[in-house]
């Protein structure tokens, strides 16, 4: 609508968004002050906003002990992830295809992960986050590979097939995660898939797999089909001009699909709960931290709760235009 | 394209989603007529209706129903309205804060659901912020009870989900088609006509499928009343998600929980039923 000059309806108009915003933030910057106390300085009664911040909440969180050799090993995990920042940060600038050089920034960010318990005696809490960092990745693999081709197909093909498959998507979205995350566990328990990778990657993938082809659907629809026409005519397969043609000119559609389909992997509490004994993602591990009687619980559970919100701040500074687009062009968040 | 290579294309996707989606519906209304328990899980017992009689008779399980029940009447008209609302104000700022206000304004939708209410909970903890503020206005400590407990979990439903209507919204709201609203200011129609009249009917189809989703999303709703009751029957502020995941997971009655399992899936069809035959329709004119 048009623009409202009146300067005293401006000032009511950022009145109203201010008082909303501090709704919105509000928990977060509170559990962040708490996470950075001791146990008696969380339970003042007088809540206190200036104190010497200690960070010894999250140090019982991910770590045992402190290392005190630090030797080469611990060399190379540094070098390693300095060069994962660089290789992400510069990935246009080398002489190679940005998504070759992503592909190897990410393996050094894994290799990074993996090996740092050996040198760092890391707490439980960091093989939660692990557990947390597979199944996401897993998930956001598969379901997009998949995904992508389908909502492509579906985007393309005129028939009533295509919009009956729209519609069944939409109606297994629409139900409750109960109803597969039960019966999964029987399941689970009867093939002795219960407690794996596997099985939680499967079922959230596929719990995945409605809103993907919706997203993936709706930004190839945007897409000109002349593009992949004329790679037919230069005697590409159709598989062929999907990947090479079609694909890279929808990376934007396709990194918005991938992050929800990322946020619904790392959000995941029920299914990972209910069909997982020992690999807790962190929701699940999170959750232990609630409704604990010993007061140190409280301090604890904030450091964790930041822990587990620092990567989702940061996606949200790269990537919000993306989210945006996400949120509006799919529609159908799972 | 070719029918052939549309099913060639979405057939690892489609047998994916469907297989691995009815196969557990089906096993849920198999187990929904058998007694099983963690200790005969690989042999259940045929009892026929009887869980199902068992739930309907249950009061836990038709308070857990009104509770559902009062979320969505309650929460989502009000993240609905109050979404419109800020959104409507959000298009009006034209600064770079617009960005800034939109990131914050987001965090509680992409925070991870547990975590968030987890933060939100922190407040009204002893220690927390806003217990402390409703000590120093009342003068009395805030408690969780079965009322408070219900009262946060709305308040938090309110919280976690409005960004969503409103991106929404927002978005639809930059649409919008300028030369009608130019039209109607020339005519002298109020910035309320004009709402009313333009703006409101044009967003109307987003206005009905958000609604749609968001009943759907609060009906299944479930990590935020699972950390906010802290699994505990005794604040009375289950939901039919709640009540079906204690009796399984806790109470072990894996049969009974699996039949409230699937009377929530009948439950959801009141609402999915005419949302899919308006889907289905936009998407025939579409083709």
């Amino acid at each position: 609508m048009r623009y409202i000059k009146k300067k005293s309806s401006r000032i009511w108009i950022y009145l109203a968004l201010a008082v909303y915003v501090v709704f919105c933030a509000l928990p977060f910057y509170w559990t962040t002050m708490q996470s950075f106390k001791t146990v008696r300085q969380a339970f003042a009664r007088k809540p206190l906003f200036f104190f010497k911040p200690t960070m010894q909440n999250y140090q019982e969180l991910w770590i045992k002990s402190t290392p005190e050799n630090f030797g080469f090993l611990g060399m190379i995990l540094i070098s390693a992830f300095v060069l994962f920042v660089i290789l992400m940060v510069f990935a246009k600038r080398f002489r190679m295809p940005t998504a070759f050089t992503r592909s190897i920034g990410m393996a050094l960010l894994l290799f990074t992960l993996i090996m740092l318990p050996r040198v760092v005696d890391t707490a439980e809490f960091y093989d939660y986050f692990l557990n947390s960092v597979i199944v996401t990745a897993g998930v956001v693999v598969i379901s997009m590979s998949i995904g992508s081709v389908a909502g492509y197909a579906l985007a393309r093909y005129s028939g009533i097939e295509g919009v009956v498959i729209i519609i069944i998507a939409l109606a297994f979205r629409a139900l409750p995660r109960m109803a597969f995350a039960l019966p999964y566990y029987s399941i689970g328990q009867a093939t002795g898939l219960h407690d794996t990778y596997l099985i939680v990657i499967l079922v959230l993938t596929a719990a995945n797999q409605p809103f993907t082809i919706w997203m993936m659907r709706a930004f190839f629809a945007e897409i000109p089909k002349e593009i992949e026409e004329s790679a037919t005519i230069d005697g590409l397969g159709p598989l062929a001009a999907f990947v090479r043609v079609v694909v890279p000119t929808a990376w934007p559609g396709i990194i918005s699909t991938g992050l929800f389909s990322l946020l619904i992997a790392y959000h995941e509490f029920l299914i990972v709960r209910v069909l997982t004994q020992s690999k807790w993602t962190l929701p699940v591990a999170i959750v232990q931290f609630t409704g604990g009687e010993a007061p140190g619980h409280m301090t604890l559970a904030a450091a964790a709760a930041v822990s587990a919100t620092i990567p989702i701040i940061i996606i949200i500074i790269i990537f919000q235009r993306h989210l945006v687009k996400g949120l509006t062009g799919g529609a159908v968040k799972g | 394209m070719k029918r052939k290579l549309f099913f060639k294309f979405s057939a690892p996707s489609n047998l994916t989603m469907i297989t691995l989606m009815l196969i557990p519906l089906g096993v849920a209304v198999f187990l929904s007529l058998h007694f099983v328990t963690f200790v005969n899980i690989n042999t259940p017992k045929f009892v026929g209706l009887s869980n199902y009689a068992a739930i309907l008779t249950d009061p836990q399980f038709w308070q857990a129903f009104r509770f559902s029940m009062v979320i969505l009447i309650i929460a989502v008209p009000i993240q609905i309205v109050l979404g419109f609302c800020m959104a409507l104000l959000l298009d009006q700022i034209r600064s770079i804060f617009r960005g800034v206000i939109l990131a914050l304004i987001l965090l509680p939708f992409v925070v991870v659901p547990v975590v968030g209410t987890l933060m939100f909970k922190q407040l009204f903890e002893v220690g927390g912020l806003v217990a402390y503020w409703y000590r120093a206005v009342f003068n009395q400590p805030f408690l969780f009870t079965p009322t408070s407990v219900r009262v946060l979990i709305i308040i938090h439903l309110i919280w976690y989900v409005t960004p969503y209507p409103l991106v929404v919204f927002f978005a639809g709201l930059q649409g919008l088609p300028e030369s009608q609203l130019e039209a109607a200011e020339v005519d002298g129609a109020s910035r309320w006509q004009q709402l009313v009249h333009i703006v409101i009917p044009f967003l109307r189809p987003l206005l009905l499928m958000t609604s749609m989703i968001l009943i759907m999303d609060m009906y299944r709703m479930f990590d935020s009343i699972m950390v906010m009751t802290e699994q505990n029957p005794m604040y009375q502020a289950e939901n039919l998600m709640m009540y079906s995941y204690r009796v399984g997971m806790m109470v072990q009655r894996l049969g009974r929980a699996n039949a409230t399992a699937i009377l929530t899936v009948l439950g959801v069809m009141v609402v999915l039923i005419p949302f899919l035959r308006i889907t289905y329709k936009n998407q025939m004119r579409n083709e």
